[in-house]
């Protein structure tokens, strides 16, 4: 067993309400694992009760091996990143990164030689005797990760760290974030609404919805092969239609969904009444008004948005739902808005999820 | 143009207001301090010619400098139980929602709204029919009784306001949460539990009923030895008193200020 973190069945319930529902979950060594989800979905509570700050009604936690479970916070080996970044406003850089090497008893030369170095890492130099309010938000940010990694805890826990910084900042400091992840093999779980985000720093992502982890996955794989309705609309864009599986042979499987769409799906194992997941980017447009045979569509531009390398556009269909359509940035001139069109994708590119 | 600028027609006004208000707050202590160097035998406003007698006779009175000494002890005593009763009790309030918590706050500020009078007749006859305590130790005790919600009442919001999260991270780091509250919470808060101690100070030191009415006859605090002294005759040996408070005071002020500015300097 070499999972630094792992979750059993742990749950926090207040009342009959469950905030978090039989989570498991385990991080490997060197891992980013990210809790995706909306507000409310638990993915907070959840880092709370590594952290220890909310005491599970069910479960079990274990950091290395061990069962913290019952464990107040000062004893547990996590080293946390607030999203207020809560950094101790009467203290300076220098002290606010000393603080937890002095609760454990560290050696004063040992203290003044890991803080130096801590600083270096993070790029503070030269604002070791400010204070926090003296500082700009992205170096509260980097005193904030610095105090906790100088412990060397088993497990990093960053609560939306970048949702106070503005969007250039936040891009870069992701970057760094993950590219010192990496460099020092650290062990983190990381929060965040923004699947964006997720994507791009985690090796894989826990979506969450109501206490619940709907799928835990690599970014590809959750975003490939959603498994439930939600994870496909929560991460990146999709269409979804409800369809109704109507034959089932070696080749593939049909299945009827609105506005007389015949979808042909790779084989598989699907119940009856499927959600077919249709990313945007996987459909080809081309002029015209019939449509023939399975997974195709015809409709008509209604909207048209051009983000210069990339443009995306809206297809009424004729049960008067959208279909969505991403494609390279000349699509606006190809099909101006009120042009009918015939909408057409591959086999391979459907998934089905349990509707 | 702002509001407030002396250009603009409201502005003329409320800087008319300020200066209005000032002379009200400060007029009477100049009248004090002035009338405290006359050389009549009476107090007289404005003051005629030049002398620093009554300063001498009130430094001479022992009635005066027993009464500040013992005021001045009364006070620190209630100061340093109130602020420990206070913080601990507004950090339970604050921290934990148990039942009945807001009944205990508004309990706990209700002494204050009560007249200084009706809590100097009820300690009066509690005290006779309970002898807890005797001497100095009940005026002490009923000093606390209003000197705690004071505090309450300061350091509650002050709490109120403390990010949580700031603890959070002090025991993330390895501090028990008694060592976070001394390392972390307190000096954060530590400018609204100034405020609250000073305040209590002052509300002890300046107390008159309660005084009056629990003070031990060998031990009086300063506002007795004043109150009993005005009702015999108004000499300036009374004005002298006042306006030696009056500069202690200012002198703090003028220290305080001058400390915080080197220190935000820094």
């Amino acid at each position: 067993m070499n999972a630094e973190v792992e979750l059993r069945t742990v749950s926090k319930a207040y009342g009959d309400a469950y905030a978090v529902d039989r989570v498991s979950l385990e991080v490997a060594r060197g891992e980013l694992v990210a809790l995706l989800g909306p507000s409310g979905c638990g993915k907070t509570t959840t880092l709370r009760m590594v952290a220890g700050f909310v005491e599970p009604t069910g479960g079990a936690i274990l950091l290395r091996g061990q069962d913290v479970t019952r464990v107040p916070p000062h004893r547990r080996d996590t080293g946390m990143v607030f999203q207020s970044y809560a950094l101790f406003p009467h203290l300076t850089v220098a002290e606010n990164i000393a603080f937890g090497l002095k609760r454990r008893g560290v050696a004063r030369t040992e203290i003044r030689s890991r803080v130096a170095t801590m600083i270096g890492l993070m790029r503070l130099s030269g604002l070791e005797q400010r204070l926090p309010r003296q500082l700009s938000g992205g170096q509260q940010q980097r005193v904030a990760v610095g105090r906790a990694l100088v412990i060397n805890p088993a497990v990093i826990l960053l609560d939306e760290p970048f949702s106070n910084l503005d969007a250039q900042l936040r891009e870069s400091t992701r970057e760094e974030l993950r590219r010192l992840q990496q460099e020092l093999r650290l062990t983190a779980m990381f929060v965040t609404h923004d699947q964006a985000e997720a994507m791009a720093i985690a090796d894989r992502i826990a979506v969450m919805n109501k206490g619940r982890i709907e799928q835990i996955d690599t970014p590809a794989a959750v975003y490939h092969h959603p498994r439930t309705r939600f994870v496909a609309g929560f991460i990146g864009r999709a269409n979804i239609f409800d369809a109704e599986v109507i034959a089932r042979d070696p080749a593939g499987v049909a299945a009827r969904g609105p506005a007389g769409i015949t979808f042909v799906l790779p084989q598989g194992d699907h119940p009856g009444r499927i959600a077919v997941v249709l990313r945007p980017e996987a459909i080809r447009l081309a002029a015209g008004t019939d449509a023939h045979g399975p997974n195709t569509v015809a409709g008509v531009v209604d909207v048209v948005a051009f983000y210069g390398a990339t443009a995306q556009l809206g297809v009424k269909l004729a049960d008067g739902s959208r279909l969505l359509v991403e494609g390279s940035g000349d699509l606006p001139q190809r099909f101006a808005p009120g042009s009918a069109v015939v909408a057409s994708w591959a086999a391979s590119a459907l998934v089905a999820s349990a509707a | 143009m702002t509001i407030t600028s002396l250009r603009h027609p409201f502005g003329i006004f409320l800087w008319l207001m300020v200066a209005l208000v000032m002379v009200y707050i400060l007029a009477p202590l100049a009248v004090i301090v002035a009338s405290s160097f006359g050389t009549t035998g009476y107090v007289a406003f404005p003051p005629q010619g030049f002398t620093l007698r009554w300063y001498e006779q009130a430094l001479a009175n022992p009635r005066y400098v027993n009464g500040f000494l013992t005021s001045l002890r009364i006070a620190a005593i209630v100061t340093v139980v109130s602020s420990a009763i206070g913080i601990a009790a507004a950090y339970a309030l604050v921290r934990y929602e148990f039942p009945g918590s807001r009944l205990i706050e508004s309990l706990f500020i209700s002494p204050l709204v009560l007249p200084g009078l009706v809590l100097a007749v009820a300690l009066t006859i509690f005290f006779s029919r309970n002898p807890i305590a005797t001497g100095t130790d009940r005026l002490i005790l009923a000093h606390l009784t209003i000197c705690v919600p004071c505090v309450l009442r300061v350091v509650i919001p002050v709490l109120q306001r403390f990010d949580r999260s700031i603890e959070e991270a002090a025991q993330n780091l390895g501090a028990s949460p008694v060592k976070a509250f001394f390392l972390v919470t307190l000096p954060v808060i530590r400018p609204g539990i100034f405020a609250a101690a000073a305040l209590a100070f002052v509300m002890s030191f300046d107390e008159v009923e309660m005084s009056v009415f629990l003070a031990s006859p060998r031990e009086q605090p300063l506002t007795v030895a004043l109150y009993s002294a005005v009702q015999l005759a108004f000499d300036p040996t009374l004005a002298a008193v006042s306006s030696i408070l009056i500069m202690i005071t200012f002198a703090i002020m003028v220290v305080h200020q001058v400390v915080s500015r080197i220190r935000s300097a820094r």
